[in-house]
């Protein structure tokens, strides 16, 4: 057993553990935070995405004794915050979610991105997420939310689908 | 009248879409079922056979019981009713007691206060097997000396369709293809492994909280196997994260249930991604030798199929999964004789079950391989030789059955043959690139066949607070259910859309729509309301005493127009015993035709791909997929866009990437580390197009589109990856490797 202290959605916290529980299990048996999911448990599925030190991170693969002295920011956190509002509307609209169950990684992760002072382009946002699996959409609304968050690839403007059911 | 609006393109359905009813909770990180806790919780864990197929010899549960934390640790004599459960078979135990038949097979599982006492309890448990003689392949399961698995043979079920005189059929033929197709183990994969919790109520009866698609079916086989009767159970099967056919048959629930009705505590009990793998069911491999041949001119003449497919240990809905195989063998197309064979072996490779596509998607990766050799050997373009081989809008179904008119796969190809993709070159090099443009058709019933269990049922009420409630059993799997019941409840009961409040997926509503299977949910819901609607109407004009009234948007209107009565006023001055409520039963589209497998109702799907594939590491990447579904009138843009893409990245998926391999019984994957399914780097640019034109008379409206995408993904993409290579694509995924092998072959 260790004991840790870090910052959880910005509050010290103090617990005493094992040294390899999986951070993943310390939020969602712990301290009851069930929005980062377990989908793989190790590391393939980015359902259980969070920010430590600001970065994404998968928590199945943290063990307690990484995280000590550290800062995370799980989903429940960043949902609340105003910031990720274009990210969370543009999967609304867009169609991005169907279960929902990749849900709060996939906006971890593109939240993370819409936000660096220099934000990807769309190209490199999908290869940059593509690391979260989605098993409902085909990524069809998910790639309409990146088209609508992330500037279209320098020099080559994006090849709209020419539609042929138009009657135009 | 015949609806001959133009089609939808991908722009338009996009443009048409809104948020989805549930977007804001999801997004609001609102828990699923695996992830409710209670104060009372244990955990649960279940102790899996080590041996695909072997004896129990003994069973030694008492160290087990003496751990610390540990409340209850049970097996088979601790059943109190039905110690099996299945669908037209009964042979899955709840607990094996004397053999295993499968990996990860439970024989015991207990309840702890941790999940460190549970799997350590689970390591205290003795169990002594003796192992039997392996069965890992259907041909060996079906030889005359191979060991049965259940009763006294391996063929669980055996299905044919004859029409026509064959022999002379194959005589008259110009030109003849002749193949073995090979499909993959497909995982369903879902990100939410099975699992939830049982929650005891104190007096003998208990709730489950575990996604699933079908609650009321589900509590009477729970009920069945606790010796309960029903109404002490409660099943409750959503929100679930994904389950696409895999989450429809019972799994853990009934572990989960004896666990806390033996501890009489709450017990979680969640499958890791492991045994998920090991449990789940998966899609059937089959194997598909077909034979098909046309006249000098392009006619088709005859088809002859042999399907062999292993469903492993279990039947659970393989037999129904086979007569699917058998209906879309043929496809859309005409014939002078026909002859479909087919026969489901049990074994021990796992266990495989429902899942999106169900039972056609192989057949149908078979039959348009084959319709493109064909066209090539009688010198026509894939979309010509298709074209002159439909069915007529009249004509019977693929097993002879009377079917509801449609002429979707016509409409669907005309689509396809125009847009400009299919227009373009089919095939050029880039490069390493090889690329190739492939298309496919296909149709596919809707609903359950003949046999049922097509009937469903819904309620309707005025709530206290003025909205109306829509009581159904289906559930929300992402498909855009609550969106759906809300469009169709006010189009059918005349209300504003935000009045409809939708109750979904709970045994305690009483009210049983069958299962959310078979892609059912908005057809039958569309069929139920638009019944239901004239007797509501009524019992509000009774209500209020003048039959002048109309429902309206937000009230009662008079014959100006005009909001005479708000629901929410009509609600108050009754008493809550007098709210009204209107049931309606519906007892299913089914074929006049005396054929229990048949399906009355089809849809169909046309689709365009572009692939390129890497002639230096073998890799095939798909670029554009389009697809036109003639698939009735949209209610949701944003369901109907959202089940084609997601479908159709799922049949692609089959084509390229998935398949899960076993060797002697055991999975050699048992996570996402070796079973691959598409990401957001493999996903094409994906189109969608809505052909909603039915044909004059039609009653039966929108069709399903939840499995489709994927019947149609993957023989298009399979298409597309054969013209690329000019390879004869007979086993599916086409993944890397067989491309190499393909390509060290060519001169």
């Amino acid at each position: 057993m260790i004991d840790i202290e870090f910052h959880l959605n910005g509050e010290p916290v103090r617990l005493r553990c094992p040294a390899d529980r999986r951070l993943l299990d310390i939020l969602r048996e712990d301290f009851g935070l069930t929005a980062a999911k377990p989908g793989c448990a190790i590391g393939r599925c980015g359902a259980c995405m969070i920010w430590l030190d600001d970065a994404p991170a998968n928590a199945c693969l943290l063990l307690a004794l990484r995280i000590h002295g550290r800062s995370v920011r799980t989903y429940e956190a960043v949902c609340r915050d105003p910031a990720s509002q274009p990210v969370r509307d543009a999967l609304a609209e867009g169609g991005g979610l169907q279960c929902g169950y990749c849900t709060p990684g996939m906006v971890m992760t593109l939240a993370h991105l819409h936000q660096l002072p220099e934000p990807p382009d769309a190209p490199a946002a999908r290869e940059l997420a593509s690391a979260n699996l989605c098993r409902c959409t085909g990524y069809g609304g998910i790639r309409r939310a990146i088209e609508r968050l992330f500037e279209p690839a320098e020099g080559s403007a994006a090849t709209p689908i020419r539609p042929c059911g138009d009657p135009a | 009248m015949k609806d001959a609006r133009p089609p939808l393109s991908h722009a338009q359905l996009v443009a048409r879409m809104r948020p989805r009813p549930d977007a804001a909770e999801r997004l609001a990180g609102a828990p699923y079922l695996t992830d409710r806790q209670h104060p009372e919780q244990l955990f649960g864990a279940i102790l899996g056979s080590p041996h695909p197929h072997a004896r129990i010899l003994s069973l030694d549960l008492s160290a087990a019981r003496a751990l610390p934390g540990v409340h209850c640790v049970i097996a088979a004599d601790d059943v109190p009713g039905c110690k099996a459960f299945g669908l037209r078979h009964v042979d899955r135990p709840v607990f094996c007691a004397e053999r295993v038949r499968c990996i990860g097979d439970p024989i015991a599982a207990v309840a702890a206060e941790t999940p460190e006492q549970a799997r350590a309890a689970l390591a205290a448990i003795r169990v002594e097997y003796q192992p039997l003689p392996l069965i890992d392949d259907p041909q060996a399961a079906l030889a005359p000396d191979a060991i049965a698995l259940h009763g006294d043979s391996n063929l669980l079920h055996r299905e044919t369709h004859r029409h026509g005189n064959l022999a002379a059929a194959i005589a008259a033929s110009q030109h003849i293809v002749e193949g073995e197709f090979l499909t993959p183990r497909q995982m369903p994969t879902y990100l939410e492994t099975e699992g939830g919790i049982a929650e005891p109520d104190g007096q003998g009866g208990l709730t489950l909280y575990f996604g699933a698609q079908n609650p009321i079916g589900q509590r009477q086989t729970l009920a069945a196997i606790l010796a309960l009767p029903e109404e002490r159970v409660r099943v409750v099967n959503g929100p679930l994260g994904g389950s696409y056919g895999g989450k429809d048959e019972l799994t853990i629930q009934p572990i989960a249930a004896l666990l806390a009705l033996h501890s009489g505590r709450p017990v979680r009990l969640r499958l890791s991604r492991e045994e998920s793998v090991d449990l789940g069911v998966k899609r059937h491999p089959m194997r598909i030798r077909m034979k098909s041949g046309c006249d000098a001119g392009g006619r088709l003449l005859f088809r002859q199929v042999e399907i062999l497919a292993d469903t492993g240990a279990y039947a659970t809905h393989g037999p129904e999964i086979l007569d699917a195989a058998v209906e879309h063998a043929s496809g859309p197309y005409r014939y002078q004789a026909l002859s479909i064979e087919a026969r489901l072996a049990y074994t021990n490779n796992g266990i495989a079950g429902a899942f999106r596509g169900f039972g056609a998607v192989q057949v149908q990766f078979a039959l348009e391989r084959q319709m493109d050799e064909l066209a090539a050997l009688a010198g026509l373009a894939p979309d010509e030789f298709r074209a002159r081989n439909l069915s007529d809008l009249n004509d019977r179904g693929p097993l002879g059955q009377v079917v509801a008119p449609f002429d979707g796969p016509r409409l669907a190809l005309e689509q396809i043959r125009q847009h400009p993709l299919w227009q373009g070159p089919r095939r050029w090099q880039d490069g390493r690139w090889l690329h190739g443009v492939g298309m496919a058709l296909v149709q596919r019933s809707d609903g359950f066949s003949k046999a049922g269990p097509n009937g469903a049922g819904l309620e309707v009420a005025l709530a206290a607070d003025g909205c109306i409630e829509v009581r159904t059993s289906f559930t929300e799997m992402g498909q855009n259910l609550l969106d759906v019941i809300r469009i169709l409840g006010a189009r059918h009961l005349g209300c504003d859309e935000a009045r409809i409040r939708p109750r979904i997926g709970d045994s305690a509503s009483g009210v049983d729509s069958g299962p959310s299977a078979a892609s059912r949910c908005t057809t039958v819901l569309n069929q139920l309301l638009q019944r239901l609607a004239p007797a509501w109407r009524a019992r509000l004009q009774a209500l209020v005493g003048d039959d002048g009234l109309e429902p309206g948007a937000d009230g009662l209107l008079d014959l100006q127009g005009q909001l005479r009565l708000d629901y929410a006023e009509l609600a108050a001055t009754l008493e809550a015993d007098q709210l009204p409520v209107e049931r309606c039963a519906f007892a299913g589209e089914v074929t006049p035709s005396d054929n229990p497998i048949a399906h009355f109702v089809f849809g169909a799907c046309a689709a365009v791909a572009h692939v390129r594939v890497d002639r230096w590491t073998g890799q095939v990447q798909v670029l554009r997929l389009s697809n036109a579904g003639a698939l009735g009138p949209v209610v949701s843009p944003l369901g109907y866009l959202g089940q084609l893409e997601g479908g159709l990245l799922m049949g692609q998926g089959m084509a390229t990437l998935e398949e899960l391999p076993m060797r002697e019984g055991r999975y050699l994957a048992r996570n996402l580390d070796g079973y691959f399914v598409p990401t957001l780097l493999d996903a094409p640019q994906i189109e969608v197009i809505a052909i909603e034109e039915v044909p004059e008379g039609d009653e039966i409206g929108p069709r399903g589109v939840g499995e489709i995408g994927v019947n149609i993904g993957a023989p298009a993409v399979a298409n597309a990856i054969a013209e690329a290579l000019q390879m004869p694509v007979r086993q599916l995924p086409v993944s890397a490797e067989r491309v190499l092998d393909h390509l060290e072959r060519q001169p």
